[in-house]
């Protein structure tokens, strides 16, 4: 093997050199270890967004008056069926139920368990659901983060909503809605639409908002401005806008580590470029020896590439499984509140594992060539300086 | 072996702080020949190493070595004569200090295009040769002022160079080491290498197996 020499000399000038490296390895992996754990936990919520948003409906219709949410009458399911090219409308009761004024609070839907699309959904969700033994009495299905706590205040299963009229309503806990369903269920609580209207005070002709299904794409404009001639109050969200509004959210959170992350590692590259070119005439002396003992430009560039593209890699590796860990097995703590805020009932969200490669590599490359650069312009400008003044 | 015909060094050429280090310098060195450059510090000898090795250029006149021009030599051409055919001693070894002394002398031949087990069984032979196989494993920082010259001639050696060049060698040695120092040269021009070294040292001066002793003075050959 030719080029062998080379590369057991390498490894022992890194094994010899270690402390020489460790400070730049140290920050590098720091650096990393941030940057690829705010790129994880944005991008798994943003997968999980995205995973979750697929099953929902294309479009969901509510009614504003005077700019606040008002209850909807259920005539208008028969009105927005029959616009050609709707299918799938579904009622729904939607709202937030405060366990204590301006406190924790839950996110109580309430759907019409005898729709088929429905009852597809929950089989989906909640394999050995008895749907039976559900409907017979007031029960719902809660999420993690509401099961928890509940339980904190011992109500493991049953809790009693309070009503407008004053009044309470026992509701079961029948079951819980999947792990992997926490990013969006976690403080969910699912019941039967009718249920729901009695807690929230509706009329059993009302409802908060209807959803409907538009397959064809091209058809959304159109279905979106006949429904602002058919109801002067409505408001339509489309599953694209939700869409949107997640990743610009994601997106604009991730920006500003992203920008905090180039100031650092521009700051970075500088004190190694001053390093590299100033303060370290060891590494100018050693240069020097080399050329005296026969070694080339070319040569003693190649073998700072090698050098500093090992440190490189293996200080992003090492950051990278360590953020890895650190939002997939141990769900981030701190930077979980940055993203998603701090509440009781977030406790119990995990980051569902997904790794963006795309961003991996930017990150890779955004790294490492100013890193290269920095290290490997001062070993040129010493490699071109006559032997004999580089060794002084 | 060596032509050197008119030679001349000026250091800070065209300002108000020029220095001549060498002027107008002729001389051969035969092959297999052993050369003493004698002369007190400043006199030009190591400047004249220097342009010997390939380390630098004149300013004026030609040095070739084994037939080829090496005043005129590019920098990588220049870097290829320095790794086949000469070795040099430095005054302060100019070792790396954070490697042992094995991976120290095996540098010269990293690029060498020779396969690691060619390249160990050299460095083996080379250490052995300079007597300094004993601290192979031991990083250089560790050793003392002889051993760090010994490891230095076996890093000048491994190549198998026909030229040897050495300035000052003895300078930071003891009286016991500088002898052991021109055992080791005795044993080299055994070997038939062609050796120039550049000294003040008085040791030097009526050594046997020297053929010609060159001396200096203000960059200028005296006798």
């Amino acid at each position: 093997m030719r080029s062998s020499p080379f590369f057991h000399f390498l490894l022992r000038l890194l094994y010899q050199q270690k402390g020489k490296h460790i400070g730049a390895m140290v920050i590098s992996v720091l650096m990393i270890f941030l940057l690829s754990s705010v790129l994880f936990v944005s991008s798994a919520l943003q997968h999980s967004m995205m995973q979750t948003l697929q099953g929902e409906p294309d479009f969901t219709v509510s009614r504003v008056r005077a700019g606040v949410p008002a209850p909807l009458p259920l005539d208008w399911i028969d009105e927005i069926s029959q616009l050609n090219g709707v299918t799938s409308v579904v009622p729904r009761v939607y709202g937030r139920y405060y366990f204590t004024p301006k406190g924790d609070s839950f996110l109580v839907v309430g759907v019409d368990m005898f729709d088929e699309q429905n009852i597809h959904a929950i089989s989906t969700l909640l394999h050995e659901v008895n749907l039976q033994a559900f409907l017979a009495k007031p029960s719902m299905f809660v999420g993690e983060g509401v099961k928890h706590f509940l339980k904190r205040h011992y109500f493991s299963d049953h809790f009693n909503f309070k009503m407008p009229n004053g009044h309470f309503k026992e509701v079961a806990i029948v079951d819980v809605l999947p792990h992997n369903t926490n990013l969006l269920a976690s403080n969910m609580v699912l019941m039967p639409l009718a249920l729901a209207q009695e807690i929230f005070g509706f009329s059993s002709e009302e409802v908060s908002d209807i959803s409907f299904n538009v397959p064809n794409d091209a058809e959304w404009r159109t279905i979106q401005n006949k429904l602002q001639w058919m109801f002067y109050d409505v408001r339509v969200v489309t599953k694209k806008e939700i869409k949107e509004a997640y990743i610009h959210l994601f997106n604009y959170k991730g920006g500003l580590f992203l920008a905090l992350y180039l100031v650092a590692m521009l700051t970075f590259m500088l004190i190694l470029y001053q390093r590299y070119t100033m303060v370290y005439t060891t590494e100018r002396k050693e240069i020097g020896i080399l050329r005296a003992v026969g070694w080339s430009i070319n040569d003693i560039l190649r073998l700072k590439l090698y050098e500093n593209m090992t440190i490189v890699g293996v200080s992003f590796l090492v950051g990278v499984v360590l953020a890895y860990g650190y939002v997939f097995l141990l769900d981030a703590p701190l930077l979980r509140q940055i993203f998603l805020g701090s509440g009781t009932l977030l406790e119990s969200i995990s980051f569902v594992p997904y790794i963006p490669f795309g961003l991996l590599g930017s990150l890779f490359l955004m790294y490492a060539v100013p890193f290269l650069v920095a290290v490997l312009v001062p070993a040129w400008r010493v490699a071109v300086t006559p032997p004999k003044e580089a060794m002084l | 072996m060596i032509e050197v015909q008119g030679v001349s060094k000026t250091y800070n050429d065209g300002t108000s702080q020029a220095f001549d280090a060498l002027k107008e310098v002729s001389f051969c060195v035969k092959k297999g020949e052993m050369v003493t450059l004698l002369g007190v510090s400043g006199s030009g000898k190591s400047t004249l190493l220097s342009l010997l090795a390939g380390l630098d250029r004149p300013s004026q006149g030609k040095i070739v070595v084994d037939g080829e021009l090496i005043s005129k030599l590019p920098d990588l051409h220049a870097s290829r004569y320095r790794a086949k055919g000469v070795g040099i001693v430095f005054q302060h070894f100019n070792l790396l200090e954070s490697l042992s002394v094995e991976e120290n002398v095996m540098v010269p031949l990293i690029h060498a295009g020779i396969s690691m087990e060619t390249l160990q069984s050299r460095v083996s032979k080379s250490m052995e040769l300079a007597s300094i196989t004993h601290k192979a494993t031991q990083k250089v920082k560790a050793l003392s002022g002889g051993e760090k010259q010994r490891c230095a001639i076996a890093r000048a050696l491994v190549h198998d160079p026909a030229l040897i060049l050495c300035d000052e060698p003895t300078a930071n040695l003891d009286r016991a080491n500088s002898l052991k120092f021109i055992e080791i040269l005795q044993t080299l021009k055994g070997l038939g290498k062609t050796i120039v070294v550049a000294t003040h040292d008085p040791l030097f001066e009526n050594l046997s197996f020297v053929d010609r002793v060159i001396g200096m003075e203000s960059g200028e050959i005296v006798q």
